[in-house]
């Protein structure tokens, strides 16, 4: 299981460090929320192995899990919210005042 | 011991409260302004109790919200250098809300933008003050967000292209953060920085703590805008609205200079040493890199933030050398640069609202000054503030970081830095003359009307005040450096118990 969660966050971080890079500024935001999610399963990657059973939930035997990166994970989504609604009402702006969704049509600053 | 525990929070809470409120009164555009400044004055003055307090203890001064011991919930801490760089950023932070109410253009009429202001400063303050590396995320998150959206509400019509390049630089060293948060959570157990210093000394070999110094080495250098990260700012400063570009460019990146020093002084001690060489170097080549690039551009704005490249670079080789008298050298550079450097990008954005069309660009902005001797004057206190010549607070900083790289031995690099400082005096003049001596080409009338120059005016006698009378600053600073080296006494601060 540890190798497959391993693979799994590998496999999304490639895809979104792929799409990040990509000149169409809808694909880099793409990128940008898929690498949100990858860093927040490995956060949560990083208490997921400790303990068995949820933490201050019900009253079940077995040592509980690491709450931490999940109370982490939490703040970090509520963050990642905000700025990908927030990056794609900017991207809207500057795809509609430049005309393009090329970022390499985005170039008014260094001409 | 209640309220001196209470005051830590202080700077925090008083701009956050002064931007909530500034979000009610929408009604009333003539009040938000006074909002801000208010906000703004009340945490600059909490501020310099909170200094004081902490300069009276013998350590530093901890708030744990909610009453929580310390790795366990979420702690404030205030020492020295803390309290130093919030000193700093809310005077300037002040001098930027006196710039705005002065300013003329459309964005700050927006009914956000003194809210997102105090925000900024909200986030600044206390990723400056926090204790816990994870909160650190979150206040530097705060900062991005609203330093985005006041770039991207700017008249510029590049601004939302700024904003776009900001957003993605930003976003990245947010991811930077995180990955370093896991990278510690795994190997230490803990995110505050006091337990971390602990714990970190007695770890095994193998662990993942390598990873976390790269990458909060990372993010801190794409927040200080470090050599090789430093491509986004010369495109933001020039297209961001003029008060927001002044504390991005003084300020704001101080946030990384804060993170580089704590990094070396308390968290990451055994790995120091590979931090400080990698500073050192980075730093040598942004003064070079930044000095060569400012004489090549073409637009007032763009110079001062390829100025601010190589300035931060003194501020980092200054940490780098890690000795007792380069921190404080540092320290003292920083605060020194920030006010420089804020006056200095005011003026530019005076001038810009002065020129027949609003720009800096060199073509737009020369022979603007030859009828404005008030701001030509200014502008000749700031240039010499900026190049290190006396008697302005430049050179009490450069002397300081020349004395100190002369007792460490660090001669070689010293030649280096001579030589580049004297290319900061080639383009500020150069500037200075453009602007203020030449005639202009175009026929176009200077505007009769302008921004304010009373932020920039109280700006710049601060860079003389503190350059004849630099005796308390260049003793705070001592001070907070030499505290630094005392790590035993910030975690005990911290956590309680024996040393």
């Amino acid at each position: 299981m540890e190798i497959l969660t391993a693979f799994a966050i590998g496999l999304t971080f490639a895809a979104g460090i792929f799409q990040i890079l990509q000149r169409n500024v809808i694909r880099s935001a793409i990128g940008l929320m898929l690498l949100t999610n990858a860093i927040s399963l490995y956060l949560l990657s990083t208490g997921a192995w400790v303990g068995e059973k949820a933490a201050y939930v019900g009253t079940a035997a077995g040592h509980p899990v690491d709450p931490l990166p999940q109370a982490l994970i939490l703040t970090a989504i509520v963050i990642s919210l905000g700025t990908t609604s927030f990056a794609l009402a900017m991207l809207f702006i500057v795809s509609k005042r430049y005309n393009t969704c090329d970022a390499d049509g985005l170039k008014g600053l260094s001409r | 011991m209640i309220l001196s525990a209470h005051i830590v929070i202080l700077p925090i809470l008083i701009p956050a409260a002064a931007g909530v409120a500034g979000l009610l009164c929408r009604g009333l555009p003539r009040l938000r302004p006074w909002i801000a400044l208010g906000g703004m004055a009340g945490s600059l003055a909490a501020a310099i109790v909170l200094f004081f307090r902490v300069q009276a203890s013998d350590s530093a001064l901890v708030f744990q919200a909610g009453g929580w011991a310390a790795p366990f919930g979420i702690t404030f801490v205030a020492d020295m250098l803390s309290a130093f760089f919030v000193v700093m950023s809310q005077a300037v932070l002040s001098a930027g809300v006196v710039y705005a109410m002065g300013s003329r253009d459309a964005c700050v009429k927006y009914p956000a933008f003194y809210p997102l202001f105090l925000f900024l400063a909200t986030g600044l303050t206390g990723a400056f003050l926090t204790g816990d590396v994870f909160n650190l995320f979150v206040f530097i998150e705060l900062l991005a967000i609203s330093s985005t959206v006041l770039t991207a509400i700017s008249d510029d019509r590049f601004g939302t292209e700024a904003a776009y390049k900001y957003f993605y630089m930003s976003q990245l060293a947010a991811f930077f953060m995180l990955l370093a948060v896991g990278a510690l959570y795994v190997s230490c157990g803990t995110l505050n920085m006091a337990h971390l210093a602990r714990i970190i000394p007695e770890l095994p070999k193998e662990t993942m703590l390598p990873m976390a110094v790269a990458f909060l080495t990372a993010a801190f250098m794409i927040k200080s805008a470090t050599f090789p990260f430093h491509f986004w700012q010369p495109d933001f400063h020039a297209a961001a609205p003029t008060p927001v570009s002044a504390m991005l460019s003084s300020v704001v990146v101080k946030l990384g200079v804060y993170g580089f020093i704590r990094m070396t002084t308390l968290v990451f001690l055994p790995h120091a040493q590979t931090i400080q060489i990698l500073l050192t170097i980075l730093g040598i080549a942004g003064i070079a890199y930044g000095g060569a690039a400012a004489i090549a551009t073409h637009n007032v704005k763009r110079m001062l933030a390829y100025s601010t490249l190589a300035q931060v670079g003194f501020i980092l080789v200054g940490i780098g050398w890690g000795t007792a008298l380069s921190l404080t050298a540092a320290l003292v550079f920083a605060f020194n640069h920030s006010i420089v450097k804020s006056a200095m990008l005011m003026l530019a954005g005076f001038l810009a609202s002065r020129a027949p069309v609003k720009s800096a660009d060199f073509s737009v902005v020369t022979g603007v000054g030859r009828v404005l001797p008030g701001a030509g004057l200014l502008f000749f206190m700031g240039s010499l503030g900026l190049a290190g010549i006396p008697p302005t607070n430049g050179f009490m900083s450069k002397m300081m970081v020349f004395d100190a790289g002369v007792r460490s031995g660090h001669v070689y690099g010293l030649a280096l830095i001579g030589a580049s400082s004297v290319l900061t005096l080639v383009y500020t003049m150069r500037a200075f003359m453009r602007i203020f001596w030449e005639t202009s080409q175009g026929k176009e009338e200077v505007k009769p009307q302008g921004d304010c120059l009373a932020a920039p005016a109280i700006l710049v006698v601060m860079v003389l005040g503190l350059g004849i009378m630099a005796g308390p600053l260049v003793d705070a600073a001592q001070e907070a450096a030499v505290r630094l080296s005392d790590t035993g006494a910030y975690i005990t601060a911290v956590m309680g118990g024996e040393k």
